[in-house]
C-alpha cells in the first residue's frame, strides 16, 4: 500500500478493491472529506461559447469511486465538462465542487485564488485526447515533473514510483526514450501512467483513443480497464467506444444540446434507453 | 541644469530642418531598397547561378558588416578614386544598397509562397514571361511581402540617424550640433528623442493596419 | 597597408573591446528578452499593455539616439547617475536587444502547442513552474536561432559605440586611418575583423541549438531505432 495513514479513513466509504496489488490511494485526502458524498459535483452549470450554449443548467454528480461515461453526439458538450472539472475553463454559471469544495468561489462567495484553486484541483487527473506529453523530456522526466515540483518529492523517490506506474501500464523498458520515439498507443499510456503518479482522486479521461489508430486503442483501453478495476479512483469519462463505455462504467450519461437526457447504469441505456434520442444516437454510432 | 522652454523654441527649427533631411532620406533610400530588391529577386529566379551567388555575396556581406563602416568606407574610399561626392547621395546609396540586399530576400520568401500552379495558368493563357511577372506574380509578391518589407523600411528609418557621423544633417544630427553650439544636451538630446518616437507612429499605424488584413 | 598593419597591437585591443561589449550586450539582452516576451502574453491587460509600449519606446529611437541620450542627457536629469562610457553602450544596447528579442519569445512562446499548458494545469504546476519546466525549454527551439541572427545585429551594433568615446575597433580604426591615410586597407580590414566576428556569434548559436532539450529529443527520435534506447540511457545518465 502506498498511503496506509489515510486508507482507514476513507475505509468505510470506499469498497477496497479486493486484494489488488496495486492500490491507487488519493493522494492528501482531508479527513473531513470522509462525510462527503460526492466526488465531483456539478451544480446548474452552464457555459457558453460567445452566443452560442455549450452547456445549459447541467447537473451532475459522481460518487468516489465511481467510474461515470459521458457520451453523446459530437459538439454535445462533454469534453467542456471535463475542461470545467480541470478548471481549465470556468462556467458562464453555476458552481463545481471536489469533495465538497468549490473550485470556483471560497466560503464567502468570493473567487479562489491561485494557490487556493491549485489546491483543491490537485485532487484531479486528466488524460487528454492528443496525450500531450511533452516533448522535450523523457518518459521518466515527464512522470516526475509534478511530483517534484507539486509534491516537492525527491528526485530519487518520484523516480522510484515512477517506474512503478511505468511497469503498470507495461512500459517500463521505455523510461529513458523520448515520446516521439513511442507509438501512439505506448504516447498514451505513457499520459495515464502520468496523470496517476500524483495519485489524482478523480481521473478525467478525454477521448483518449480518438487521436489513435484502431489497432492501437485497444492497449490503452486494457490499462484504463485495469485502473478502473483495481482503484476506487473515480472517473469521468469521455468517450466514443461504446463497448469500452458497458465495460468500464458504473453509469453513463448521454449528453444533447448541452444538457443531460437520459442516465443511468449501461445495461439499460443500452439494451433499452427511455429516450428516442438516445437510441437514435446509439444506432448512429453501433451501426458505424 | 533645468529645462528651458525658451531654447526649445530657438532650437526647434534647426531640428525640424533635421526632420525635413530624414524624411527625405528615408523615401529616397526606401525607394532604391524597395525597387532594387524586387530586381535583386527577379534576377535571382530568372537568372539562378549568377543572381543567386551575386545576392548571397551581398547579403553575407552586409549581414556581417556594420553600416556605419560601410558608411565610412564609401565615404573615404571613393575620393581615392577621384570620385568625390557630398555626404546625402553616398548615405542615401549606401542605405539604400544594403536595404535592398535585405528586401530581395522578403520578396524571394514571398514568391515561394505563390502556388505553382499559378504560373502553370500564366503558361496555359498564352502570357509572356514579361506580362506573367508584371501582371501576376510582381503584384502578388509585393501585396504578401508587405509588412515585412513595410518592417525594413521602419529598420531603415531608424538607421538615418548614423548617417551624422558623415555630417549629414539628419535629426540626430542637427541635435548634437545644436547641442555643441550652446553646450546645452539636454534639450537637443530630448526633443530629438521624442521627435524620432513620434515618427514611429505612421508606421507602426500602418503595420497594425496590415496584420489585421493579413490575419 | 604595412603602415596599417604596424598598428596591430592597439588594434588587437580595439577587437578585444568590441568582442566584450558584444558579448555583454547580448548576454545583457538575454533576460530582458525573456521577461518582456512573457509579460506580452500576460493574462494582466496592463502588463500586457507596458511591456508592449516599453518595447516600442526604446525601439523607436534608434540605439544612437538612446544612447547619445543617456550619455549626455541623462546626467543632466536631478538625481540621475553620470555612467561611464562603456557602461552607457553596454546598458543601452543591451535594453535594445531585448526589446528586439522579446517579440521572438513572444512568437515561440505562442508557437507552444496549447495543449501542453493544459497538462501542466492539470498537472498541478504554477504558471512559473509551466513556464520555466514545459513552455519555454521547447520555446527555445524556435527562439534561439532566430535570436542567434539578432545576436549577429548585435555585434554589428556595437560600432556605435565609438561615438561616445569607447575605444573599440571601430574607434582605433578611425585612428589608424588619420594616421595612416590609408582608408582602404584599414576599412577592408574593419569589414572583415567584423564579418568574422558574426559569422562566429552565429556559430555559437548554432552549437547552442544542438544542445536545446526539444532538439536533442528529435534527433534521438531519428536515429535507427535500434540504437536509440542505449543512447538514451547514456543521455539520461549524465
Amino acid at each position: 500500500m502506498l498511503n496506509t495513514g489515510e486508507s482507514s479513513h476513507s475505509g468505510p466509504l470506499v469498497p477496497r478493491a479486493a486484494a489488488a496489488s496495486k492500490t491507487f490511494e488519493p493522494h492528501g485526502s482531508a479527513p473531513k472529506s470522509q462525510q462527503v458524498r460526492w466526488a465531483i459535483e456539478f451544480e446548474k452549470v452552464s457555459n457558453s461559447f460567445g452566443a452560442y450554449p455549450v452547456l445549459v443548467d447541467l447537473d451532475l454528480q459522481v460518487r468516489p469511486g465511481e467510474k461515470v461515461t459521458l457520451i453523446g453526439p459530437s459538439g454535445s458538450g462533454k469534453t467542456t465538462v471535463l475542461r470545467l472539472a480541470m478548471t481549465l475553463a470556468k462556467p458562464t454559471s453555476g458552481d463545481i465542487k471536489i469533495f465538497g469544495e468549490s473550485i470556483l468561489f471560497d466560503m464567502a462567495g468570493k473567487p479562489l485564488s491561485g494557490s487556493q484553486e491549485a489546491r483543491i484541483r490537485r485532487r484531479c487527473g486528466m488524460v487528454f485526447q492528443h496525450f500531450n506529453l511533452f516533448p522535450h523530456l523523457t518518459v521518466l522526466q515527464n512522470l516526475i515533473v509534478a511530483p517534484t515540483a507539486v509534491l516537492k518529492q525527491s528526485k530519487e523517490q518520484a523516480e522510484e514510483s515512477a517506474l512503478e506506474y511505468l511497469h503498470m501500464v507495461g512500459l517500463q523498458d521505455k523510461a529513458r526514450a523520448y515520446p516521439a520515439q513511442l507509438s501512439g498507443g505506448q504516447q498514451q499510456r505513457i499520459a495515464i501512467a502520468r496523470a496517476l503518479v500524483i495519485k489524482p482522486e478523480i481521473l478525467l479521461l478525454d477521448e483518449i483513443t480518438s487521436a489513435l489508430d484502431p489497432e492501437l486503442a485497444g492497449e490503452v483501453l486494457d490499462v484504463v480497464r485495469g485502473v478502473a478495476h483495481r482503484s476506487k479512483v473515480s472517473m469521468l469519462i469521455v468517450t466514443h467506444e461504446m463497448r469500452f463505455a458497458r465495460e468500464v462504467s458504473d453509469r453513463i450519461a448521454v449528453f444533447d444540446r448541452g444538457r443531460i437526457i437520459e442516465q443511468g447504469p449501461p445495461e439499460k441505456i443500452f439494451s433499452h434507453p427511455d429516450s428516442e434520442r438516445t437510441r437514435a444516437f446509439l444506432q448512429s454510432v453501433l451501426n458505424h | 541644469m533645468t529645462w528651458d522652454w525658451n531654447f526649445v523654441l530657438k532650437i526647434l527649427p534647426r531640428l525640424m530642418d533635421g526632420v525635413w533631411y530624414t524624411v527625405l532620406i528615408t523615401l529616397a533610400s526606401s525607394a532604391i531598397a524597395l525597387g532594387g530588391g524586387l530586381v535583386l529577386a527577379i534576377l535571382e529566379t530568372v537568372s539562378t547561378t549568377f543572381g543567386q551567388a551575386f545576392v548571397r555575396f551581398w547579403l553575407e556581406l552586409f549581414r556581417g558588416v556594420p553600416t556605419l563602416v560601410l558608411l565610412y568606407f564609401t565615404f573615404y574610399v571613393l575620393p581615392e578614386f577621384g570620385i568625390v561626392l557630398p555626404a546625402v547621395p553616398i548615405g542615401i546609396a549606401v542605405l539604400g544598397i544594403v536595404y535592398a540586399a535585405y528586401c530581395s530576400e522578403v520578396y524571394r520568401g514571398s514568391l515561394i509562397t505563390i502556388p505553382a500552379e499559378l504560373r502553370d495558368a500564366c503558361v496555359a493563357l498564352h502570357l509572356s514571361p514579361y506580362i506573367t511577372w508584371q501582371r501576376v506574380l510582381a503584384p502578388l509578391m509585393i501585396k504578401r511581402a508587405a509588412p515585412a518589407l513595410l518592417n525594413y523600411v521602419l529598420g531603415l528609418f531608424r538607421e538615418t540617424a548614423v548617417l551624422f557621423a558623415l555630417g549629414v544633417p539628419v535629426l540626430m544630427g542637427e541635435a548634437h550640433e545644436v547641442g555643441y553650439e550652446n553646450f546645452r544636451f539636454l534639450e537637443p538630446y530630448t526633443l530629438a528623442g521624442v521627435i524620432y518616437l513620434g515618427m514611429n507612429l505612421p508606421f507602426l499605424y500602418l503595420l497594425s493596419k496590415l496584420k489585421d488584413k493579413h490575419a | 597597408m604595412r603602415a596599417v598593419l604596424q598598428y596591430w597591437p592597439v588594434l588587437v585591443q580595439g577587437l578585444c573591446i568590441t568582442v566584450w561589449v558584444a558579448v555583454w550586450v547580448i548576454l545583457g539582452s538575454v533576460p530582458g528578452a525573456v521577461i518582456l516576451g512573457a509579460l506580452r502574453l500576460s493574462e494582466r491587460r496592463v502588463f500586457r499593455l507596458a511591456s508592449m509600449l516599453f518595447i516600442e519606446f526604446i525601439r523607436a529611437p534608434s540605439a544612437l539616439v538612446l544612447l547619445f541620450w543617456v550619455f549626455y542627457a541623462l546626467p543632466l536629469v536631478p538625481g540621475m547617475p553620470r555612467l561611464s562610457p562603456l557602461t552607457a553602450a553596454i546598458l543601452v544596447l543591451a535594453l535594445d536587444g531585448a526589446a528586439y528579442g522579446a517579440e521572438m519569445v513572444r512568437a515561440g512562446i505562442q508557437a507552444v502547442h496549447v495543449g501542453q499548458t493544459d497538462a501542466c494545469h492539470a498537472l498541478g504546476l504554477s504558471k512559473l513552474q509551466s513556464f520555466t519546466k514545459v513552455i519555454l525549454p521547447q520555446a527555445l527551439s524556435q527562439i534561439v536561432p532566430n535570436f542567434g541572427s539578432l545576436a549577429r545585429s548585435m555585434v554589428k551594433w556595437t560600432a556605435i559605440v565609438s561615438f561616445v568615446g569607447v575605444q573599440d575597433l571601430l574607434y582605433i580604426g578611425n585612428n589608424i586611418r588619420g594616421q595612416t591615410f590609408d582608408a582602404v586597407t584599414v576599412f577592408c580590414l574593419l569589414a572583415t575583423l567584423y564579418w568574422i566576428l558574426t559569422v562566429l556569434c552565429g556559430v555559437a548559436f548554432r552549437v547552442l541549438e544542438q544542445v536545446l532539450p526539444l532538439n536533442r529529443a528529435l534527433r534521438a527520435a531519428r536515429m535507427p531505432s535500434q540504437a536509440a534506447p542505449e543512447a538514451d540511457v547514456q543521455g539520461g545518465a549524465q
